[in-house]
């Protein structure tokens, strides 16, 4: 099965579809790929390494691979993550097949199948100009169809309000988690990145997914246009040729300090781009994780 | 500032395109709701200014781009002479006098000073008010008095395009009052005139009166001058010329040798050392010399070169070139003898040398550079002989011939030969007339004897030669001493004459020569068919006369020779001076039809009396060929005109001096240089244009 691009997720509906054939095509592409499928099954393996048990040793999986794994206990494969979804107004530009908030939508869907699958936790936090909307991480079959639900009916709203974001969950994460944050990071002040990476010190694994419009990255405008902000009042008159170099600087700049800081922060970052394969996006994530887990 | 085609600046309009296209044609933008608004908005930030900067530039580039075109196509020159600035501008009758004497053709960085006064003259045109009218006159030789002033502009630009500079010498003064008196007419009460000249001081006379006009009521007035100097900037004009060149028989190199001995004079201040010069015949350098000659001095060189066959040949002698080319170079015509064949028939032999009828003309005719070559014969062999081997026959003191030899001298003599009749103690008069009646100029009548030479006062009573014709040619160098050395000789016998009839030389009527004290013929001649004959009543050695020891003898015999075959008075020594006239005289009566300047030019013909035309004037330097009326060439009168050597002297009139002449309220000097004072600045326009093209192209590729 090919990758999924957005072109292809568009005709699904529902965020559950989509999801779910976000998850098909991971799990496809890890039954494939060998290297990639034994990150995914070795979840309840571990390589040995000298010190490991040796009672924990899997024959079975020695005859077969002619490698020695330990079998891993329920218990400590288990993980907490919170899927963190930025619903601000931002997140609702569109200029191909898919919004920034639908990709939001899918992939936080999807990883949420993911984990579910794997019998662990998923919770999920919206944030938008309105508040916060919390729904607690549950490794139950139904919760994910709640979880799904509630994505389905996210609407862009407000401004970016990442600050409060980062308030908000340091407040509601009580035990370690994965923090998964599907965001366009548009927040004009300057700290609020950083008071989301505190997440990490709180010894939280963080995961960014900064989700950006190819028509963001590329600048493609021509004609004289009115740009109109999609958070607030702000609205501005200009020729997009005469400023289209030095908007390319600056927001190549951006993505570059939100990469900078993210990798000093040790925290997994994830560009995506709305016209992109998001089993893709999800593939690439799954494997940086089971690289760093080594 | 002017403009050539001042409409073209309407064009100019099109400056305001990028303005109107800035208010009229303003896009409404098209709404667009953006996620990355934050960044739109830095980015305007940060680029707002260089963008108004670049906007503006583009914005002055277009616009200059489109002021300067339409600009630079009316053609705008600036004038920025604080000079012509000063002069009193106002309306006046204009006359614009051009020196296009030979100075003017002095070449001074890449062109000549005719050229720069032309394009003085059409800045003057152009400098010229509306409302003045104006003429041209072109100071040649014999330049005539021009127009009245009109307002046909293109008429005088085309006047002062079509002029050319001449080799001739040029009297300003008189242009400059011709000029004057052009504007007498004029109702315009200012007068000026612009004189464009190299300012030499042969051109310009100071001693003369300045030029003056009559005003409407009779009295003088003294019009604006204004002069243009089209060497400008140039103390002096170093020019070096030929300005001499005398043609001498060189009888030391032997027959038809000749030596041409020129002179040249360097006008300039410094010295010139190891300057090439050469003689070139017929378009070859035959010789070559080298010349040292001192500042402000001359110098003369001598150049040989011996013909092998005789003729008529141009050449010219050429020194190494300089600023002044025309002068660097002087054409000659040169005759050389043909080669004569004579047969002297001695009526009187004697073994005694000196005794001998011939001895004496044997000697002139074989001298060296004689170009006569003679054999002797007593008469009996000598009419045996065949007379057509010869060009020239000389009866010495023969007897009278018979019928038979009588008739086939007169054959000889009417086919083309010359015949020479000296007579003496063997001559019998009655004889003579009798048997060579067609030929003899004149009857012989009588021997008369002045005095017995054993006489002791023999010397004192003896004849003398007492008028000679020196305008024939065979006399013509008979002036001077060499006329005294022809005068002293004396003549003891000597042969009277029938009187002359009278009549035209050309018709065969006897011309008489020379004639002793008292009256009687010396020498006489006439033409017999196509040849001619030649009487000398005394003897040609001592028996009569002691001119046979006189230094005239020699020349004397070899002239009677040269005239007798044709070769002496058919080249007549023409001598022409560019801007005058020739006359030419046709010997043979053969009609000058066209003459044929150096660059193929016709100059005019006017026919004269007897075989005399009037040529030119002469408008160059060269050898001109002359034509009959067939297209034949008539070498024997082609002739080479030289220049006037004060032309070649360039001293240029102090600038003091030219105020004292012209007065200093009269005088308004335009100033050093024309091509410094305007400056036509299109192309520089254009030059802007295409850069602010390229640059406005950088813009926008930004």
């Amino acid at each position: 099965m090919e990758l999924l691009n957005a072109q292809t997720l568009s005709k699904l509906a529902g965020v559950k579809l989509r999801a779910r054939a976000v998850v098909d095509g991971v799990l496809s592409g890890l039954h494939k790929s060998p290297h990639q499928g034994q990150s995914v099954e070795f979840a309840e393996h571990k390589e040995y390494a000298p010190g490991d048990e040796i009672r924990h040793l899997d024959w079975k999986a020695f005859g077969k691979f002619d490698k020695y794994y330990i079998k891993r206990f329920e218990h400590e494969t288990n993980l907490h993550a919170v899927l963190v979804l930025d619903g601000s107004a931002s997140m609702g530009y569109q200029s191909g097949a898919l919004s920034k908030l639908e990709v939001a939508k899918i992939l936080s869907g999807a990883l949420a199948y993911l984990l579910v699958r794997q019998q662990d936790a998923a919770g999920l936090a919206v944030v938008t100009g309105e508040g916060f909307k919390d729904l607690p991480a549950r490794a139950a079959a139904g919760h994910l169809r709640l979880v799904l639900d509630e994505l389905e009916g996210v609407v862009p709203l407000g401004t970016t309000d990442l600050f409060g974001a980062a308030d908000h969950l340091a407040e509601k994460i009580s035990r370690r988690s994965l923090v998964a944050v599907f965001s366009d990071l548009f927040d004009d002040r300057q700290e609020a990145l950083k008071r989301i990476l505190h997440l990490r010190a709180r010894k939280n694994d963080l995961a960014i997914f900064q989700i950006v419009d190819p028509a963001e990255l590329t600048f493609p405008f021509d004609d004289p246009t009115l740009f109109l902000s999609m958070e607030d009042e702000r609205r501005i008159e200009v020729n997009p040729r005469e400023i289209k170099q030095s908007y390319l600087e600056e927001f190549g700049a951006f993505l570059k300090g939100v990469r900078t800081t993210c990798a000093e922060a040790d925290v997994d970052y994830e560009l995506v781009r709305t016209d992109e394969s998001l089993d893709a996006v999800l593939l690439r994530f799954l494997a940086r994780r089971q690289e760093r887990r080594r | 500032m002017t403009f050539a085609h001042p409409w073209m600046l309407l064009g100019a309009l099109a400056a305001l395109i990028p303005l109107l296209i800035h208010l009229f044609d303003r896009r409404r933008p098209r709404p667009h709701p953006f996620g990355a608004i934050s960044f739109v908005l830095r980015s305007q930030r940060r680029t707002a200014s260089r963008l108004r900067l670049r906007r503006l530039l583009l914005y002055l580039l277009r616009t200059a781009i489109l002021i300067a075109l339409p600009v630079a196509l009316a053609r705008p020159e600036l004038r920025r002479n604080a000079q012509i600035a000063s002069v009193v501008r106002g309306p006046a009758a204009t006359s614009i006098i051009i020196d296009a004497s030979l100075s003017m053709r002095y070449r001074d960085g890449g062109t000549t000073l005719f050229e720069r006064g032309r394009e003085q003259a059409r800045d003057a045109l152009r400098d010229l008010l509306p409302d003045e009218p104006a003429n041209v006159l072109i100071c040649a030789p014999g330049a005539l008095a021009p127009a009245s002033p009109s307002f046909d502009r293109g008429q005088l630009r085309s006047m002062i395009d079509s002029a050319k500079p001449t080799f001739g010498s040029v009297d300003i003064n008189r242009c400059l009052d011709m000029a004057a008196r052009s504007l007498e007419e004029n109702p315009m009460p200012g007068k000026r005139l612009v004189l464009i000249s190299d300012l030499t001081a042969n051109a310009l006379h100071l001693n003369l009166p300045p030029p003056t006009l009559e005003g409407p009521n009779g009295e003088r007035l003294v019009p604006e001058v204004v002069i243009r100097d089209a060497a400008a900037g140039k103390q002096s004009l170093p020019n070096r010329a030929v300005v001499d060149l005398r043609i001498d028989p060189a009888l030391q190199l032997g027959p038809r040798a000749f030596q041409f001995t020129f002179t040249v004079r360097n006008f300039s201040p410094e010295p010139v050392h190891d300057l090439e010069a050469s003689l070139k015949l017929m378009g070859q350098v035959v010789a070559k010399g080298f010349l040292d000659i001192p500042a402000n001095g001359a110098a003369q060189k001598s150049l040989s070169y011996r013909f092998t066959s005789g003729g008529v040949f141009p050449g010219e002698v050429v020194i190494s070139g300089d600023n002044l080319a025309a002068d660097d170079q002087r054409a000659f015509i040169v005759n050389v003898p043909k080669e004569l064949r004579a047969l002297i028939v001695n009526g009187q032999p004697n073994t005694v040398r000196y005794r001998d009828e011939a001895f004496f003309v044997e000697a002139a005719l074989s001298a060296p550079g004689s170009p006569v070559r003679e054999i002797t014969k007593d008469a009996e062999a000598a009419f045996h002989d065949s007379f057509d081997q010869y060009e020239l026959i000389l009866l010495l003191n023969v007897s009278a011939p018979g019928p038979e030899v009588s008739q086939r001298l007169v054959d000889f003599v009417r086919r083309g030969g010359g015949l020479l009749i000296s007579l003496g103690d063997h001559v019998e008069p009655d004889l003579y007339n009798k048997q060579l009646a067609e030929l003899l100029p004149l009857p012989l009548r009588m021997i008369k004897t002045a005095v017995d030479p054993e006489e002791p006062d023999a010397d004192k009573k003896a004849a003398k030669i007492g008028k000679i014709s020196v305008d024939h040619p065979i006399f013509s160098l008979f002036t001077g001493q060499a006329r005294e050395g022809l005068m002293s000789a004396r003549f003891y016998r000597y042969m009277l004459l029938e009187p002359a009839p009278g009549g035209n030389p050309g018709n065969g009527a006897p011309v008489v020569l020379a004639t002793f004290e008292d009256g009687a013929p010396a020498v006489a001649i006439a033409r017999r068919g196509q040849g001619r004959v030649l009487l000398y009543t005394s003897t040609v050695d001592r028996d009569w006369a002691d001119f046979a020891i006189r230094t005239s003898f020699l020349p004397l015999m070899q002239r009677f020779s040269a005239f007798l075959s044709g070769s002496l008075e058919e080249r007549e020594d023409i001598k022409a001076r560019v801007g005058e006239s020739v006359s030419l005289s046709s010997p043979g009566h053969e009609v000058v039809a066209s003459v044929r300047s150096p660059s193929g030019a016709t100059l005019p013909v006017r026919a004269l009396d007897e075989g005399r035309f009037l040529v030119g004037p002469t408008e160059e330097p060269g050898v001109h060929q002359v034509q009959d009326a067939d297209g034949r060439p008539l070498p024997d009168l082609a002739f080479a005109a030289v220049l006037d050597p004060s032309e070649s002297d360039l001293a240029r009139i102090k600038p003091d001096d030219l105020s004292a002449y012209f007065g200093e309220g009269s005088v308004k000097d335009s100033g050093p240089d024309s091509k410094q004072r305007r400056l036509p600045f299109w192309s520089w326009l254009i030059v802007a244009a295409a850069v602010a093209f390229f640059f406005e192209g950088v813009l926008l590729r930004e």
